[in-house]
């Protein structure tokens, strides 16, 4: 580091220089201070050399150290494709250069550059898309891409992706703004802090590690004070204001309608609503295209200055300033004042146009050579660096004379205008319009509450930045209401500093516009010559403006060109279109910290514990069956067993809950369900189907009638919602006097089922006689099972001596830890979901969306014993009339298989000849039956008991099944009626 | 003194899992968190606490309000506002007809038990199962719009939502009812969520708060010398 001392301060704004940080660099260590970017600690090192260009591998080097290029492109150890004028240098960070073969100072494949006149724009569709010679050369193939796909792959692309990269959190905030201002340059500070002071809440956001925009690197006069006075000034100001929150590093990387704006900092995308926005997002600098002027050595003004007042690094020994405008001097200034040598201002202008400054520049013994340009920078060796550049007198628009002179330098500082930072304002709709005059864009058909201020406006001199940006900080007040009846101010500005045509041709070409993609003044020349005249089909066949810097630098010199060679204006030919994101993000950042929302029961603890493989039922988590997932069938078959032969739980806390209250229930319900329901007795259950209004099945459960004017209805887990929505809306038109609540969540609910459920229940409860008598097969009890307060149906799904449980959710784990204590002597076990569908499939009973779809009428499902035909209404009735008028064309039907048969799946098709007439929609071995057995829809004439019929399981092969009557097991109910 | 587990109570939180080595102690019968090694001014900065076991009810209907007038708990003018009564329970409005109240933290719900009893109006006015339905947690601490804001789409800001406003909306993609209240001088969003998800919402809250410092708290970080066993 001492070879290449730092600036003394006050430049080094951005770095720490108590504080050293060491990392390395191709292999090499080298020292910055805290606060560097690794391009800045590299540059003070003296390492000019960053990447390796893409197409091309010419060497390149820092560019405008904004983060604006594709310049800097580095690998670090977990990922690719970092700007290194961004990205903070961190202690023994590995950093590495990328696309390069060899390595990073001697690259083989920069030999490409010496046959870029055979690569010319569309290279690689024209030759290997179609059979032209050199890919039939190769390939008897019409398209031999496939044949050079990998090599060209393997020659393209940036970096070296982590395969082991593990993922790290990111997340997103939402912040609530009056009004967001965009960029903290002079407009900026000055809109925030009159926003601010009016009484509106100001998010500014900075992309920049510190604020000021501008004013932290320019010089805005010749003495070089008044941007540091004013910075320290309006710095000031906002840290002492609390309605101005800061965002530095953050960048508003898009606009969408009403102000949302999406901005991005750190590992955080903040979704910022503002009622007003204000962009103040600045410009870019632009360079001159000429020969060589890629060459490390050869950047932005703004960049030197950037490397000085940011970073105390020398940008070069010996400096030439090629201008358009009077920054060109002020730059010059800042570099001779830091001790670089300024060999000569060449500006491109006829004449110098402030005396000031250039009085300024010359009493510093800086020869200033108007009506010049830069023709042809000459490199060192390998094209590392800069050493000289040949100056000619421009003879006419784009043309220089014959003969120049050579200036030796290792610095060259362009200054050809400024490109408005367009691109937030253009997603929102403001439209591009060039003023040939000015030779710059400016912007119009903004939405209402979207303000621009400063350069981006087309506003220049410092005075009238500041003011446009108070102007569009009153029209945001005013749109807020915070002042009435005020005159905003107009500000216009005249300052020109857009060199009108800042593009130098040269016959050995290397005279780049687009610096990302390495395309050259005759490749878009060209491909215009080929037709491509609108500059989004430019765009498109030249790749220009499609590289990381996404156009900052090529739109404009694209847009002038275009437009000369198609004999167009600029505001004609336009620029291409700008979609978000504005600088490139991560999927991270829109993926965010992903919120998956799951619901558990109340016992869903103890069945871990028990070991339960779970399952997922909509977003609930359910027990599948209890053991392995490899002994599915096993655990399966065994818990089934018990449940026949001993007693079984399973937790049904996932079934749907609604409660209807209020003189109208029953008759709601009766409108709701196809059953009858008013002549309901309180103490009973009743099955209950719903139709929707065309007839199809959607949903089903179990009504208990609690009192004359309380049912509490059962739904299916994930049908709920749905039933719930539809009884509110239906009620929404009936106006009954129903109150209608989902209580699914409100009560914890269990299957106690088997030949000794009796038994285990008779230990926990003195207040319910669970006689057979007393309490028979659907009746509905109230009662205390363990001194909790619990409702009882006697319900008979899986066809066994059963009772639902239903207690408030607060004591569910304890009714589970009750039930298991008392059962305990009649050796009581947990069954799963899996489980409870086989046992239900044993008795034929259809779980509605497994065994139904979206054309299942209760006909089709034998479900004509639960609709009341009789009842004048209820949803759907005219349909399901209609519908079993008709003639019928299948019917589920129960059918089984032997048990060494292949077993069908669900799904599997249902076959009559040649055509599909069905399919299975429950399958599973039965213990209990021994036998395969399962539920599928056939067509009308193969639904005889007795019938077969074929069904294509895997492979290609089929199984005969015969149909069966319902259900497969104890056909008179004995043992649910117990 | 003989630590208190949940597991002894009849009624528990959904929760209760996620406060392993917290003091637990008997309130409203059963087992709420006293204090979780740390202090109250854990509660100042960033904490979470659970309350899903005390006392709520809920009443619906064109009666509810005047219900709520006879047994002297004040109505809030308009929905998404809540007023706190003189026995420090709140009283949500959540809708025209719409009511919950949700205990006081110092007398263990017993007012509201007293409520439970009243005899309802025998038409237009029901009760709600809010008890049971929805998980009660508290977040508390300087930084509540901050730690929202990274899982709600709502300003939850003080100037957009002072205290007394009421915010239903999606949290962390789930329904959640946020009330803005304090206690002790302490701001508190109080969040009810569907309680199946109770734990779900736990555990994005806290990660959400993890960049306060926040953690989860007691009770006692609220309220000093709360009646109850320990």
């Amino acid at each position: 580091m001492s070879e290449h001392a730092r600036l003394e301060s006050p430049m080094g704004l951005m770095i720490d220089r108590n504080t050293q940080v060491s990392f390395s660099f191709d292999g090499k260590k080298y020292q910055g201070f805290r606060g560097d970017s690794i391009a800045s600690a590299l540059a003070a090192n003296g390492r000019w050399l960053l990447s390796r260009s893409f197409k091309y591998h010419r060497p390149r080097g820092p560019l405008t150290m904004a983060g604006q290029d594709a310049n800097t492109l580095v690998q670090l150890d977990k990922e690719a494709n970092v700007l290194a004028d961004r990205a903070l240098v961190e202690n023994n960070i590995k950093v590495n250069g990328q696309n390069y073969n060899g390595s990073l100072e001697n690259d083989r494949d920069a030999v490409l550059g010496h046959f870029s006149r055979f690569m010319p724009v569309g290279f690689y569709y024209r030759s290997f898309f179609k059979p032209l010679p050199l890919a039939s050369l190769f390939s008897k193939r019409s398209d031999s891409w496939p044949m050079w796909e990998p090599t060209i792959r393997k020659k393209a692309g940036l970096g070296v992706l982590d395969l082991d990269f593990q993922p790290q959190y990111y997340d997103k905030a939402y912040l609530f703004h009056d009004v967001v201002v965009v960029g903290s340059g002079p407009a900026g500070l000055s809109a925030a802090l009159k926003a601010a002071e009016g009484g509106a809440s100001v998010l500014l956001v900075e992309e920049q590690p510190l604020l000021g925009g501008a004013l932290s690197y320019h010089r805005f006069d010749a003495e070089g004070i008044q941007a540091d006075q004013l910075r320290a000034q309006l710095l000031s100001k906002v840290e002492c204001n609390s309605n101005i929150k800061v965002l530095k590093n953050a960048t508003c990387n898009g606009w969408f309608a009403d102000n949302y704006l999406p901005i991005i900092q750190g590992k955080r995308m903040y979704k910022v609503r503002a009622r007003e926005c204000i962009v103040a997002s600045g410009s870019f600098e632009q360079h001159v295209v000429f020969r060589n002027n890629d060459l490390p050595g050869i950047m932005m003004s703004s960049s030197a200055t950037r490397l000085m007042k940011h970073y105390a690094v020398k940008p070069g020994q010996r400096a030439l300033v090629l201008t358009g405008n009077d920054d060109g001097y002020l730059a010059a200034l800042d570099l001779h004042d830091q001790g670089v040598e300024v060999a000569a201002i060449v500006d491109m202008r006829a004449s110098v146009e402030s005396e000031v400054l250039a009085s300024a520049v010359k009493g510093r013994g800086i020869e200033i050579l108007t009506g010049h340009t830069v023709y042809e920078a000459i490199p060192t060796k390998g094209n590392k660096h800069v050493r000289a550049v040949e100056v000619r007198a421009i003879a006419a628009r784009g043309i220089v004379e014959l003969d120049g002179r050579t200036i030796d330098c290792d610095l060259v500082c362009m200054s050809a205008g400024y490109m408005p930072v367009y691109q937030l304002l253009c997603q929102a709709g403001g439209q591009l319009s060039y003023n040939d005059q000015a030779a710059e864009f400016s912007l119009s058909k903004l939405p209402q509450h979207l303000h621009v201020a400063g350069s981006v406006n087309g506003v220049h001199g410092l005075s009238d930045v500041m003011a446009d940006g108070e102007r569009a900080a009153l029209q945001a007040l005013e749109a807020l209401g915070l002042v009435q009846d005020v005159e905003v101010p107009k500000i216009n500005c005249d300052r020109r500093v857009n060199f009108e045509w800042p593009i130098f041709s040269h016959p050995k070409g290397k005279d780049f516009v687009d610096f990302d993609e390495d395309l050259q003044l005759k490749d878009i020349v060209n491909a215009t010559r080929l037709g491509y005249r609108d500059v989004q089909l430019v765009k498109r066949f030249s790749t220009v403006g499609m590289g990381p810097s996404q156009g900052r630098h090529s739109a404009l010199p694209t847009a002038r060109l275009v437009a000369k060679a198609t004999n167009r204006s600029v505001t004609e030919t336009g620029v291409t279109t700008a979609r978000p994101p504005f600088s490139p993000e991560k999927l991270a950042h829109v993926a965010g910290r992903i919120f998956d929302p799951y619901r558990r029961t109340t016992m869903h603890h103890r069945h871990n514990a028990l070991g339960a493989k779970m399952m997922p039922a909509g977003n609930w988590q359910r027990p599948a069956f209890y053991g392995s997932a490899q002994d599915r069938d096993r655990c399966m078959q065994a818990e089934s067993t018990h449940v026949r032969n001993k007693v079984g739980v399973i937790d049904v806390s996932t079934l749907g809950g609604i409660e209807l209250r209020g003189s109208d229930a029953a008759e709601f319900m009766n409108r709701i369900y196809t059953f009858a329901f008013l002549k309901q007795p309180v103490g009973k259950t009743r099955y209950a189907v719903l139709t929707n209004e065309h007839g199809v099945v959607i949903d089903d459960g179990v009504a208990c009638r609690i009192s004359d004017d309380h049912f509490y209805v059962t739904a299916t887990t994930g049908g709920v919602e749905r039933v719930y929505r539809e009884m509110l809306k239906w009620n929404a038109q009936w106006r009954l006097d129903v109150d209608i609540a989902n209580v699914t969540s409100a009560f914890s609910a269990v299957n106690l089922a088997g030949p000794h459920s009796r038994k285990v229940l008779e230990k926990l409860t003195a207040d319910v006689d669970l006689s057979s008598e007393a309490f028979p097969y659907l009746a509905y009890r109230e009662g205390h099972i363990a001194n909790i307060p619990a409702r009882l149906l006697r319900v008979g799904f899986v066809g066994e001596l059963g009772y639902e449980i239903h207690v408030p959710s607060r004591y569910g784990e304890a009714l589970w830890d009750a039930l298991f204590q008392a059962g305990e002597e009649f050796d009581i076990r947990p069954f799963g979901v899996e489980t409870q569908r086989l046992l239900r499939l044993e008795k034929g009973h259809i779980i509605v969306s497994q065994d139904t779809d979206g054309m299942s009428h209760p006909g089709e499902l034998s479900l004509e014993w639960a609709v009341n035909r009789k009842k004048p209404f209820f949803v759907g009735r005219r349909s399901v009339d209609i519908v079993m008028a008709q003639p019928q064309t299948r019917k589920l039907v129960g059918f089984t298989l032997p048990k060494d048969a292949i077993k069908p799946e669900e799904g599997h098709l249902v076959l009559k000849g040649k055509d599909i007439s069905g399919n299975v929609t429950s399958c599973e071995y039965s213990p209990t039956v021994d036998a395969i057995i399962g539920l599928a829809y056939v067509g009308e004439d193969q639904c005889q008991t007795g019938s077969r019929f074929p069904i294509r399981v895997d492979n290609g092969f089929q199984v005969e099944a015969e149909v069966v009557d319902l259900p497969f097991f104890d056909p008179n109910n004995d043992r649910q009626t117990l | 003194m003989s630590a208190i587990s949940p597991e002894s109570f009849l009624k528990r939180s959904a929760v209760y899992r996620n406060l392993t080595g917290a003091r637990f102690k008997e309130m409203a019968g059963s087992a709420i968190v006293a204090a979780n090694n740390n202090g109250s001014d854990k509660a100042t900065r960033s904490g979470l606490l659970d309350l899903s076991t005390l006392p709520r009810v809920g009443y619906r209907g064109g009666n509810a309000a005047s219900f709520l007038e006879t047994v002297d708990l004040p109505v809030p003018s308009k929905p998404n506002q809540f007023l706190q009564a003189s026995g420090g329970e709140l009283v949500l409005r959540l809708s025209p007809q719409e009511f919950w109240v949700l205990s006081a933290l110092r007398d263990e719900g017993e007012n509201i038990e007293a409520l439970r009893r009243r005899q309802l109006p025998t038409s237009d006015c029901y009760s709600l199962y809010c008890q049971d339905s929805h998980a009660w947690l508290v977040m508390t601490g300087e930084h509540l719009p901050q730690t929202l804001a990274k899982v709600c789409g709502v300003d939850l800001s003080d100037e957009a939502f002072p205290v007394g406003a009421i915010a239903q909306t999606s949290v962390a993609r789930i329904n959640v009812i946020v009330v803005h209240h304090e206690v002790n001088n302490i701001p508190c969003f109080s969040l009810l969520c569907d309680s199946a998800a109770a734990e779900y919402l736990w555990d994005c809250l806290l990660d959400a708060m993890g960049e306060f410092g926040g953690e989860a708290v007691g009770i006692e970080c609220l309220v000093q010398n709360l009646s109850g066993k320990n």
